[in-house]
Protein backbone atom coordinates (compact mmCIF):
# COMPACT_ATOMS: atom_id res chain seq x y z
CA UNK A 1 0.00 0.00 0.00
CA UNK A 2 1.36 3.50 -0.37
CA UNK A 3 1.63 6.47 2.25
CA UNK A 4 -0.33 8.75 0.38
CA UNK A 5 -2.44 10.68 2.77
CA UNK A 6 -5.35 10.68 0.68
CA UNK A 7 -5.20 6.94 0.86
CA UNK A 8 -7.34 6.85 3.68
CA UNK A 9 -10.20 8.74 1.50
CA UNK A 10 -10.01 5.93 -1.45
CA UNK A 11 -12.85 3.99 0.36
CA UNK A 12 -15.01 6.93 1.31
CA UNK A 13 -14.87 8.45 -1.74
CA UNK A 14 -16.25 4.92 -3.26
CA UNK A 15 -19.26 4.74 -0.92
CA UNK A 16 -19.95 8.68 -1.67
CA UNK A 17 -19.38 9.38 1.80
CA UNK A 18 -17.23 12.51 1.04
CA UNK A 19 -18.74 16.16 0.36
CA UNK A 20 -18.53 17.96 -2.68
CA UNK A 21 -15.77 19.94 -1.71
CA UNK A 22 -13.75 16.60 -0.32
CA UNK A 23 -15.03 14.81 -3.61
CA UNK A 24 -13.97 17.92 -6.07
CA UNK A 25 -10.38 17.81 -4.15
CA UNK A 26 -9.88 13.96 -3.83
CA UNK A 27 -10.37 13.67 -7.92
CA UNK A 28 -8.03 16.74 -8.25
CA UNK A 29 -5.45 14.58 -6.39
CA UNK A 30 -6.16 11.81 -8.48
CA UNK A 31 -5.15 13.06 -11.77
CA UNK A 32 -1.43 13.48 -10.41
CA UNK A 33 -1.23 10.74 -7.64
CA UNK A 34 -0.76 6.88 -10.34
CA UNK A 35 -0.35 5.22 -6.31
CA UNK A 36 -3.69 6.55 -5.54
CA UNK A 37 -5.13 5.79 -9.12
CA UNK A 38 -3.94 2.64 -8.68
CA UNK A 39 -5.50 1.79 -5.17
CA UNK A 40 -8.60 2.59 -6.42
CA UNK A 41 -8.37 0.17 -9.38
CA UNK A 42 -8.15 -2.26 -6.75
CA UNK A 43 -11.28 -1.07 -4.64
CA UNK A 44 -13.37 -1.20 -8.14
CA UNK A 45 -12.04 -4.59 -8.57
CA UNK A 46 -13.33 -5.97 -5.24
CA UNK A 47 -16.58 -4.04 -5.68
CA UNK A 48 -16.53 -5.95 -8.86
CA UNK A 49 -15.84 -9.39 -7.01
CA UNK A 50 -17.94 -8.38 -4.02
CA UNK A 51 -21.47 -7.70 -6.14
CA UNK A 52 -21.25 -10.64 -8.34
CA UNK A 53 -24.25 -12.85 -7.70
CA UNK A 54 -23.99 -16.76 -8.17
CA UNK A 55 -26.54 -19.32 -9.09
CA UNK A 56 -27.09 -22.55 -7.57
CA UNK A 57 -28.98 -24.24 -11.11
CA UNK A 58 -32.13 -26.08 -10.60
CA UNK A 59 -33.17 -26.24 -6.97
CA UNK A 60 -36.31 -25.72 -7.48
CA UNK A 61 -37.66 -29.25 -7.59
CA UNK A 62 -35.57 -30.67 -5.18
CA UNK A 63 -36.96 -27.96 -2.74
CA UNK A 64 -40.89 -28.62 -3.49
CA UNK A 65 -40.04 -32.80 -3.06
CA UNK A 66 -38.30 -31.80 0.51
CA UNK A 67 -40.76 -29.66 1.58
CA UNK A 68 -43.59 -32.52 0.63
CA UNK A 69 -41.36 -34.70 2.53
CA UNK A 70 -41.10 -32.00 5.59
CA UNK A 71 -44.72 -31.44 5.76
CA UNK A 72 -45.73 -35.33 5.61
CA UNK A 73 -43.04 -35.80 8.58
CA UNK A 74 -44.99 -32.97 10.32
CA UNK A 75 -48.16 -34.48 10.05
CA UNK A 76 -46.90 -38.00 11.10
CA UNK A 77 -45.41 -36.17 14.15
CA UNK A 78 -48.65 -34.92 15.31
CA UNK A 79 -50.93 -38.55 14.80
CA UNK A 80 -47.92 -39.81 16.62
CA UNK A 81 -47.94 -36.48 19.58
CA UNK A 82 -51.71 -37.67 19.74
CA UNK A 83 -51.44 -41.23 19.87
CA UNK A 84 -48.90 -40.28 23.08
CA UNK A 85 -51.46 -38.44 24.84
CA UNK A 86 -54.52 -40.72 24.34
CA UNK A 87 -52.23 -43.78 25.60
CA UNK A 88 -51.46 -41.83 28.92
CA UNK A 89 -54.97 -40.27 28.78
CA UNK A 90 -56.12 -44.74 28.61
CA UNK A 91 -53.22 -44.99 31.33
CA UNK A 92 -54.60 -42.32 33.48
CA UNK A 93 -58.19 -43.78 33.61
CA UNK A 94 -57.46 -47.85 33.73
CA UNK A 95 -55.40 -46.75 37.02
CA UNK A 96 -58.14 -45.24 38.43
CA UNK A 97 -60.73 -47.09 37.48
CA UNK A 98 -59.80 -50.59 36.97
CA UNK A 99 -56.29 -50.63 39.32
CA UNK A 100 -56.85 -48.31 42.13
CA UNK A 101 -60.46 -50.34 43.00
CA UNK A 102 -58.85 -53.85 42.80
CA UNK A 103 -55.98 -52.40 44.85
CA UNK A 104 -58.48 -50.61 47.53
CA UNK A 105 -60.79 -53.73 47.12
CA UNK A 106 -63.98 -52.34 45.88
CA UNK A 107 -66.93 -53.76 44.74
CA UNK A 108 -66.78 -55.31 41.80
CA UNK A 109 -69.60 -53.94 40.17
CA UNK A 110 -68.90 -50.51 41.31
CA UNK A 111 -66.03 -50.12 39.47
CA UNK A 112 -68.88 -49.29 36.39
CA UNK A 113 -71.07 -47.27 38.22
CA UNK A 114 -69.49 -43.43 38.95
CA UNK A 115 -71.78 -42.74 41.63
CA UNK A 116 -71.59 -45.91 43.72
CA UNK A 117 -67.80 -45.60 42.86
CA UNK A 118 -67.77 -41.77 44.36
CA UNK A 119 -69.82 -43.43 47.58
CA UNK A 120 -67.24 -46.49 48.02
CA UNK A 121 -64.39 -43.74 47.84
CA UNK A 122 -66.06 -41.60 50.23
CA UNK A 123 -67.08 -44.65 52.87
CA UNK A 124 -63.18 -46.01 52.15
CA UNK A 125 -61.52 -42.81 53.07
CA UNK A 126 -64.25 -42.43 55.81
CA UNK A 127 -63.21 -45.79 57.16
CA UNK A 128 -59.28 -45.44 56.79
CA UNK A 129 -59.31 -42.09 58.86
CA UNK A 130 -55.83 -43.14 60.18
CA UNK A 131 -54.08 -43.24 56.66
CA UNK A 132 -53.40 -40.05 55.11
CA UNK A 133 -55.41 -39.55 52.01
CA UNK A 134 -52.65 -36.93 50.53
CA UNK A 135 -50.13 -40.12 50.90
CA UNK A 136 -52.80 -42.57 48.66
CA UNK A 137 -53.04 -39.72 45.80
CA UNK A 138 -49.27 -39.30 45.99
CA UNK A 139 -48.53 -42.93 45.50
CA UNK A 140 -51.20 -42.32 42.45
CA UNK A 141 -48.95 -39.66 41.58
CA UNK A 142 -45.95 -41.71 41.45
CA UNK A 143 -47.52 -44.91 39.81
CA UNK A 144 -48.72 -41.96 36.90
CA UNK A 145 -45.14 -40.91 36.84
CA UNK A 146 -43.31 -44.46 36.37
CA UNK A 147 -46.24 -46.02 33.61
CA UNK A 148 -45.49 -42.47 31.79
CA UNK A 149 -41.40 -42.88 32.06
CA UNK A 150 -41.91 -46.80 30.85
CA UNK A 151 -43.84 -45.38 28.00
CA UNK A 152 -41.52 -42.60 26.94
CA UNK A 153 -38.59 -44.63 27.33
CA UNK A 154 -39.90 -47.24 24.56
CA UNK A 155 -41.07 -44.57 22.47
CA UNK A 156 -37.14 -43.70 22.67
CA UNK A 157 -36.35 -47.05 21.90
CA UNK A 158 -38.20 -46.82 18.66
CA UNK B 1 -43.83 -21.28 -4.72
CA UNK B 2 -41.28 -22.23 -7.50
CA UNK B 3 -41.39 -18.76 -8.35
CA UNK B 4 -40.87 -17.45 -5.21
CA UNK B 5 -37.94 -19.63 -5.21
CA UNK B 6 -36.73 -18.37 -8.60
CA UNK B 7 -36.55 -14.95 -8.15
CA UNK B 8 -34.62 -15.12 -4.75
CA UNK B 9 -32.25 -18.16 -5.44
CA UNK B 10 -29.88 -15.77 -6.29
CA UNK B 11 -29.23 -13.81 -3.39
CA UNK B 12 -29.61 -16.87 -1.24
CA UNK B 13 -27.18 -19.00 -2.41
CA UNK B 14 -24.67 -16.02 -2.73
CA UNK B 15 -25.01 -15.42 1.06
CA UNK B 16 -24.64 -18.87 1.68
CA UNK B 17 -21.90 -19.03 -0.59
CA UNK B 18 -20.07 -16.08 0.68
CA UNK B 19 -20.16 -17.32 4.46
CA UNK B 20 -19.04 -21.37 3.47
CA UNK B 21 -16.70 -21.35 0.27
CA UNK B 22 -18.12 -24.62 -0.20
CA UNK B 23 -19.86 -24.93 -3.41
CA UNK B 24 -21.86 -28.08 -2.70
CA UNK B 25 -22.59 -27.05 0.44
CA UNK B 26 -24.31 -24.23 -0.39
CA UNK B 27 -26.35 -26.06 -2.76
CA UNK B 28 -27.76 -27.95 0.01
CA UNK B 29 -28.47 -24.86 2.59
CA UNK B 30 -29.76 -22.96 0.22
CA UNK B 31 -32.40 -25.56 -0.20
CA UNK B 32 -32.84 -25.97 3.71
CA UNK B 33 -33.39 -22.07 3.85
CA UNK B 34 -36.06 -22.23 1.12
CA UNK B 35 -37.41 -24.81 3.37
CA UNK B 36 -37.20 -22.71 6.88
CA UNK B 37 -39.04 -19.55 4.57
CA UNK B 38 -41.62 -21.90 3.24
CA UNK B 39 -42.68 -23.65 6.71
CA UNK B 40 -42.52 -19.73 8.66
CA UNK B 41 -43.82 -17.81 5.40
CA UNK B 42 -46.84 -16.73 7.85
CA UNK B 43 -44.18 -14.73 9.99
CA UNK B 44 -43.34 -12.45 7.83
CA UNK B 45 -45.31 -9.12 7.68
CA UNK B 46 -45.95 -7.66 5.00
CA UNK B 47 -43.97 -8.09 1.53
CA UNK B 48 -41.54 -5.26 2.20
CA UNK B 49 -40.07 -6.97 4.96
CA UNK B 50 -39.68 -10.29 2.78
CA UNK B 51 -35.90 -9.62 1.39
CA UNK B 52 -34.46 -8.57 5.39
CA UNK B 53 -36.53 -11.33 6.31
CA UNK B 54 -35.13 -13.93 3.93
CA UNK B 55 -31.61 -12.67 4.30
CA UNK B 56 -31.65 -13.48 8.18
CA UNK B 57 -33.12 -17.06 7.88
CA UNK B 58 -30.44 -17.68 5.83
CA UNK B 59 -27.83 -16.16 8.12
CA UNK B 60 -29.47 -18.74 10.27
CA UNK B 61 -29.36 -21.64 8.51
CA UNK B 62 -26.16 -20.86 7.56
CA UNK B 63 -24.99 -20.49 11.54
CA UNK B 64 -27.08 -24.06 12.83
CA UNK B 65 -25.08 -25.75 10.12
CA UNK B 66 -21.63 -24.47 11.89
CA UNK B 67 -22.70 -24.94 15.22
CA UNK B 68 -23.59 -28.33 14.85
CA UNK B 69 -20.62 -29.14 12.59
CA UNK B 70 -18.39 -27.62 15.07
CA UNK B 71 -16.50 -26.22 11.53
CA UNK B 72 -14.86 -23.49 11.69
CA UNK B 73 -15.50 -20.90 9.07
CA UNK B 74 -11.88 -20.20 8.21
CA UNK B 75 -10.70 -21.20 4.74
CA UNK B 76 -7.21 -21.51 3.88
CA UNK B 77 -6.87 -19.29 0.21
CA UNK B 78 -5.44 -23.19 -1.38
CA UNK B 79 -9.11 -24.09 -0.31
CA UNK B 80 -11.48 -21.96 -2.02
CA UNK B 81 -12.89 -23.05 -5.49
CA UNK B 82 -14.23 -21.03 -8.18
CA UNK B 83 -17.68 -20.87 -8.12
CA UNK B 84 -19.79 -20.24 -11.34
CA UNK B 85 -20.63 -17.31 -12.30
CA UNK B 86 -22.47 -16.85 -15.98
CA UNK B 87 -21.05 -14.33 -18.71
CA UNK B 88 -17.14 -14.60 -17.01
CA UNK B 89 -14.66 -17.24 -17.00
CA UNK B 90 -11.46 -16.83 -17.48
CA UNK B 91 -8.29 -18.03 -15.62
CA UNK B 92 -8.07 -14.13 -14.43
CA UNK B 93 -10.82 -13.73 -12.99
CA UNK B 94 -10.99 -17.12 -11.56
CA UNK B 95 -7.58 -16.10 -9.57
CA UNK B 96 -9.16 -12.38 -8.79
CA UNK B 97 -12.21 -14.25 -7.37
CA UNK B 98 -10.29 -16.74 -5.43
CA UNK B 99 -7.85 -14.44 -3.66
CA UNK B 100 -10.64 -12.00 -2.53
CA UNK B 101 -13.14 -14.96 -1.32
CA UNK B 102 -10.26 -15.90 0.54
CA UNK B 103 -9.44 -13.14 2.00
CA UNK B 104 -13.24 -12.51 2.99
CA UNK B 105 -13.17 -16.09 4.81
CA UNK B 106 -10.71 -14.53 7.09
CA UNK B 107 -12.91 -11.43 8.00
CA UNK B 108 -15.47 -12.11 10.93
CA UNK B 109 -18.92 -13.87 10.08
CA UNK B 110 -20.50 -10.27 10.86
CA UNK B 111 -17.76 -8.28 8.69
CA UNK B 112 -18.60 -11.00 5.58
CA UNK B 113 -22.28 -10.68 5.65
CA UNK B 114 -22.50 -6.88 5.91
CA UNK B 115 -20.01 -6.59 2.84
CA UNK B 116 -22.33 -9.59 0.97
CA UNK B 117 -25.70 -7.78 1.88
CA UNK B 118 -24.80 -4.10 0.67
CA UNK B 119 -23.23 -5.11 -2.51
CA UNK B 120 -25.59 -7.04 -3.71
CA UNK B 121 -27.62 -5.63 -6.18
CA UNK B 122 -31.14 -5.07 -5.11
CA UNK B 123 -30.91 -4.47 -1.37
CA UNK B 124 -31.08 -1.09 -0.34
CA UNK B 125 -29.95 0.19 2.95
CA UNK B 126 -32.66 -0.22 5.17
CA UNK B 127 -33.03 -4.11 4.00
CA UNK B 128 -29.40 -4.76 4.74
CA UNK B 129 -29.75 -2.78 8.05
CA UNK B 130 -33.26 -4.93 8.77
CA UNK B 131 -31.59 -8.12 8.00
CA UNK B 132 -28.21 -7.64 10.13
CA UNK B 133 -31.08 -6.05 13.24
CA UNK B 134 -28.67 -2.85 12.86
CA UNK B 135 -29.05 0.87 12.34
CA UNK B 136 -28.74 2.18 9.05
CA UNK B 137 -25.51 4.39 10.68
CA UNK B 138 -24.44 1.27 11.76
CA UNK B 139 -24.29 -0.69 8.55
CA UNK B 140 -22.49 2.45 7.37
CA UNK B 141 -19.91 2.11 9.60
CA UNK B 142 -19.42 -1.64 9.59
CA UNK B 143 -19.16 -1.23 6.01
CA UNK B 144 -16.45 0.96 6.20
CA UNK B 145 -14.39 -0.81 8.46
CA UNK B 146 -15.29 -4.67 6.77
CA UNK B 147 -13.81 -2.70 3.46
CA UNK B 148 -10.71 -2.06 5.48
CA UNK B 149 -9.79 -4.70 6.84
CA UNK B 150 -10.60 -6.50 3.93
CA UNK B 151 -7.73 -4.08 1.99
CA UNK B 152 -5.41 -5.38 4.85
CA UNK B 153 -5.98 -9.07 4.04
CA UNK B 154 -5.96 -8.35 0.00
CA UNK B 155 -2.24 -7.16 0.65
CA UNK B 156 0.34 -8.84 -1.27
CA UNK B 157 -2.50 -9.84 -4.00
CA UNK B 158 -2.56 -6.28 -6.19
CA UNK B 159 -1.13 -8.55 -8.88
CA UNK B 160 -3.73 -10.23 -9.22
CA UNK B 161 -6.34 -8.10 -8.37
CA UNK B 162 -5.21 -5.95 -11.20
CA UNK B 163 -4.54 -8.22 -14.10
CA UNK B 164 -8.16 -8.24 -15.75
CA UNK B 165 -8.07 -4.32 -15.77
Amino acid sequence: MNSCPYIEKIIDYRLHRLTDEERSSFETHLDSCPSCRHELAIEMAVEDELAAEFQPGLIEQAVMRRLEIQREKDIRSFWLYSYRIAVLGITAAIAIFVLLPYLLKFPRSYQLDMGKYAVAFRDFFAGLAAIDPIFLFMGFGYFLLITSSIYALAQLRR
Amino acid sequence: MTRLITIHKGLVFTIVLRMTNDYDLSQDLTQDAFIKVFMNIKRVKGAAHFKPWICTITRNVVRDHFRKAKRTQAISFENVKDFHVEGKSNIDSTRRRIVIQGALAKLAERDRMILTLTYYEGLSLGEVAQALKMSENAVKVGVHRARKRLRKYLEGYEHELMSIH
